[in-house]
């Protein structure tokens, strides 16, 4: 007891005495500071983007087949979407995962994507020019049906002259070689009044010549890469509680229908010019940008200011009629040409920019589709499936939805939601119906089945009397003509209203399953145990960890955490040089102390313990304060949250500002590892002290 | 002097050599030295500088061995004995007086003092509280206990450590060169002190000088030459002779 209040008196007393010891505290004290403060900082990122990742898609563990070529990465990997073997039946799947008593839910998935097209604005408006033409073959012709064609007209006749326009515009800038001579014909023509004139005695003659030789002038619009999760939509929402509609509605229970992400919606769907007027608010707003500083808010400005042609072929006649006199009224100007009206209307400036921002919203959008799709609009999704061919399915969409605090994230944004049935059929499996529908399809054409040994006899053997050419293949179907029997009359349309049983649903192949558990805690035992129990019932079966499904991602943090800790490895072992080197220095200067003590009878354990004390004592004086330090910034940062400066943290952030926690487990670690290092670093010092001899104390000064 | 001589001797030196090695070369520091001191006897080595005085005092402190011959302490051959037993022996049968007083700078005088105490672990902490204070009080430091060395003066110093080495009450007491750093008056103050203390508690003494007043005070002075025994001579013969050895030179 004395003799250990004597070494801690001793060792407290040389604490502030030597200048050594200040230094090695010092490096102690900024040591704790980092693994304390980096350490929680990474926690809770970690944390954060766990709840990011497991709170989206990935659930806390995902299940896939061993069969797969590579991994899965739910949020896509360095070379498009992974190679993955298919789930055959998800309901088999389904119960064995769900008797493991922490298994709470398990959620069927796949993820794939698509291009789709905006389409082309003078097709799309003559598609609907010859639905009403149609409607009026089929139904007569009533005064509203005649208003609402002479309006589509006069916008097509109106897109004809903007195109002519152009034309001209560019003219200035082409070789008459350039110009195609048939184009401009083609245009001229539909520029004479002739035409419209007798585009009532044959609509669908005239109809056919803008499409074919008008439209194809308008380049399309442009193609868009979409990502999309099908799963079974009813359970995603219960499981998955951070979803939240936003606009439209959820797709009814058992029913096809596609989600959007809102952010996937605003900023790939909105129309560009409100886009970019959104973009530069944001910055403005949020980041105190200037446009007269940035040259990113400038180059909005001059690309708002230059393209306008999307807003002027969405504009009917009268639409546009009023959208002059509003841009009149709102300039003070008696311009009439539309488009002059909205490129100065646009040309914005750091003054002017919320008064034209609001009169955006306020004049403007009422009479512009601000969205390329609406809620309840049908929207053709043509993928390629896994073997090579290309399916296309027609799947509505009910509403968007977003991941409450992942609003602004781009990584969580990119994935829309889609019912598994769609799904399957994009990515090649045909679902009951489209079976029966094919072979109904077999059977009213006369085709049989013939399976690939038997191909070569039936195409060439005796018997091979019949064309096997199909006559009649889903594209080509008249539209007019209804199928016969109960299930030819399941035409695509049907299928958009079909509701789905629960049972129809999980019967059928899945990419992978995500897997809710009752105790998170418990996550690697849990997923240990599936491992095991799946291999046992031989159902081939890989299960990973939320981190490990989101690819790259979830690798991020983990990363992170390898680099601070590699940086907190080679600073205590800069540390433990420096400290060993003091030590031996301070050892040094005491060998005269030392050998007194050896004379006077102290053992060698008691210098030991002596050196030894002294370090910790060091180590924990000093990273006592390092760590309080430590708490405080943490305790501010927590109190006050990180913001996410820019929008791909929101993701790691789990919203837009990080709370960080600072946990035990974080001081404990930072305190164990400081006094580990602190202890090590003397070993060899204190050794160097019990081999001082007592013959040191006898040396004079001289 | 007589009764002294009848029991056994407490430090028995036995044609004892010892040599250092600087580098390649071999330097004798004793060569073949017979020494006994009885329990009770006040004894001063004498010797020009390089005689192996502090040589011989480090040999029977058991802080260095002897490269031949037997040094034997409170009967025990040191070559026998370990490392931790030698320590050991140190701790509880030897007092210690170093020239430059060797004080734990941090420490107080008290625990300066307690230190060896701690390290017997033999008495509880009132019983160590009264020995120290007896000490103290006994070299005339009681009301500096609670100093630090730093702010005593060097006689000051040298009596705590005189303290110090007989706290334990060690049947012999070394010190090598015990005056060399003070002045004369405190240096004689010093040897007065380590005389009472031997007549009074009749812990043996043995100290190294090259001071023929501090000699004065010895029962005996032994003296050495070239790492040889020379002879042992009462006070008075040792001051003549060392002046007959001055005018020789």
């Amino acid at each position: 007891m004395g003799q250990l209040r004597l070494l801690m008196q001793v060792a407290f007393r040389n604490l502030f005495t030597s200048k050594i010891n200040i230094l090695i505290g010092g490096i102690i004290f900024f040591g704790t500071l980092l693994v304390v403060v980096g350490g929680a900082l990474l926690d809770s990122m970690d944390s954060a983007m766990s709840r990011s990742i497991i709170g989206s898609v990935a659930g806390h563990l995902q299940v896939y087949s061993d069969d797969s070529k590579e991994e899965l990465s739910l949020y896509g990997g360095m070379g498009g979407e992974p190679d993955l073997a298919v789930l055959d039946d998800f309901s088999r799947i389904k119960p064995f995962l769900e008797k493991h008593p922490n298994v709470k839910t398990v959620v069927p998935m796949g993820t794939s994507g698509a291009l789709i097209s905006s389409g082309n604005t003078v097709d799309l408006t003559l598609a609907r020019l010859r639905d009403l033409y149609k409607k009026r073959a089929e139904e007569g012709e009533s005064p509203a049906l005649r208003a609402n064609i002479d309006s589509v007209k006069s916008h097509v006749r109106q897109m004809v002259s903007l195109m002519e326009e152009q034309r001209n515009k560019s003219r200035e800038l082409l070789s008459s070689a350039a110009v195609d001579p048939l184009e401009a014909e083609a245009l001229a023509r539909a520029r004479t009044d002739a035409f419209w004139d007798t585009f009532e005695s044959d609509p669908f003659a005239a109809l056919e010549f803008l499409e074919n030789r008008i439209a194809p002038q308008l380049p399309d619009g442009d193609l868009l890469d979409m990502r999309y999760v099908g799963t079974d939509l009813d359970s995603f929402q219960r499981t998955f509680d951070r979803m939240e509609i936003v606009d439209g509605q959820p797709v009814p229970q058992g029913k096809r229908g596609m989600l959007l992400s809102k952010f996937y919606y605003e900023n790939f769907l909105k129309l560009k010019t409100a886009l970019r007027l959104d973009n530069i608010k944001q910055e403005k707003d949020l980041n105190q940008k200037r446009i007269d500083a940035d040259p990113q808010l400038q180059r909005w400005v001059k690309e708002n200011q230059t393209q306008t042609r999307e807003i002027l072929f969405q504009l009917d006649p009268i639409k546009t009629r009023q959208a002059v006199e509003r841009l009149q009224k709102v300039l003070g100007k008696q311009e009439p040409s539309l488009e002059k009206l909205l490129s100065e209307f646009l040309t914005t400036t750091d003054d002017n920019f919320d008064t034209r921002y609001q009169q955006f919203y306020a004049e403007l959008a009422p009479l512009l589709d601000l969205y390329r799709m609406r809620m309840g609009d049908n929207l053709t999704i043509t993928a390629f499936t896994r073997t090579g061919y290309v399916q296309s399915v027609n799947v509505k969409i009910y509403g968007t939805y977003q991941f409450k605090g992942l609003e602004k994230s781009a990584m969580a944004g990119v994935i829309n939601l889609m019912d598994l049935m769609s799904f399957r059929e994009l990515y090649g499996y045909l679902s009951p119906d489209r079976k029966a529908e094919i072979a109904e399809l077999q059977k009213n054409s006369g085709l049989k089945a013939v399976d690939r040994a038997n191909a070569e006899e039936a195409l060439f053997g005796e018997e091979s009397g019949n064309s096997l050419v199909a006559e009649a293949t889903p594209g080509l179907i008249e539209d007019a003509k209804a199928f016969e029997g109960a299930l030819g009359s399941l035409r695509r349309d049907d299928l958009a209203a079909r509701v789905y049983s629960q049972q129809e649903i999980e019967q059928g192949v899945a990419l992978s399953a995500a897997i809710i558990l009752k105790d998170p805690e418990q996550l690697q035992q849990t997923m240990e145990e599936l491992k095991q129990s799946s291999k046992a019932a031989g159902l081939k079966l890989r299960v990973v960890s939320w981190q490990q499904a989101a690819g790259l991602i979830g690798q991020f943090v983990l990363m992170a955490k390898l680099v601070l800790y590699f940086a907190v490895f080679i600073i205590f072992i800069v540390a433990l040089v420096i400290i060993n080197n003091a030590m031996m220095m301070a050892t040094l200067q005491r060998v005269r102390e030392v050998g007194t003590m050896r004379a006077i009878g102290a053992q060698r354990s008691f210098i030991l313990s002596m050196v030894l004390v002294e370090t910790v004592l060091l180590g924990f004086v000093f990273g006592a304060g390092g760590a309080l330090l430590g708490s405080g910034i943490m305790g501010a940062l927590g109190s006050a949250g990180i913001p996410a400066g820019n929008e791909a943290l929101y993701f790691f952030f789990s919203g837009p500002r990080l709370y960080p926690t600072l946990s035990a487990g974080n001081l404990i670690a930072a305190f164990v590892i400081v006094l580990l290092v602190s202890a090590i670093s003397t070993l060899y010092p204190a050794f160097l002290a019990t081999r001082v001899s007592p013959l040191q104390a006898m040396q004079t000064d001289e | 002097m007589n009764a002294a001589v009848a029991q056994s001797p407490i430090v028995s030196i036995t044609n004892v050599t010892k040599d250092y090695t600087l580098g390649k070369v071999v330097v004798p520091a004793l060569r073949g030295v017979d020494l006994q001191v009885h329990p009770g006897e006040f004894i001063s080595i004498a010797g020009p500088s390089g005689s192996g005085k502090t040589t011989l005092l480090n040999l029977i402190g058991c802080v260095d061995t002897a490269t031949a011959g037997v040094v034997s302490v409170a009967g025990q051959d040191t070559k026998l004995l370990t490392e931790r037993q030698l320590t050991h022996l140190r701790l509880h049968t030897i007092g210690f007086i170093f020239q430059s007083f060797n004080l734990v700078s941090v420490l107080s005088v008290f625990q300066n003092v307690e230190f060896p105490l701690l390290l017997q672990r033999k008495l509880d902490k009132n019983q160590r509280k009264e020995r120290v204070n007896q000490l103290l009080e006994q070299v005339g430091l009681a009301h500096h206990a609670r100093h630090r060395p730093n702010e005593l003066s060097g006689g000051q110093r040298q009596r705590v450590a005189v303290a110090r080495a007989l706290v334990t009450r060690p049947q012999l007491v070394l010190a090598d060169e015990p005056t060399a750093n003070l002045d004369s008056v405190t240096g004689q103050n010093i040897i007065d002190l380590m005389k009472e203390l031997n007549q009074k508690e009749g812990t043996t003494f043995i100290f190294s000088t090259h001071d023929a007043k501090v000699m004065s005070h010895a029962n005996a002075v032994v003296r050495l030459a070239d790492g040889k025994f020379l002879d042992r001579l009462s006070p008075a013969e040792a001051r003549r002779a060392m002046a007959a050895g001055a005018e020789g030179h």
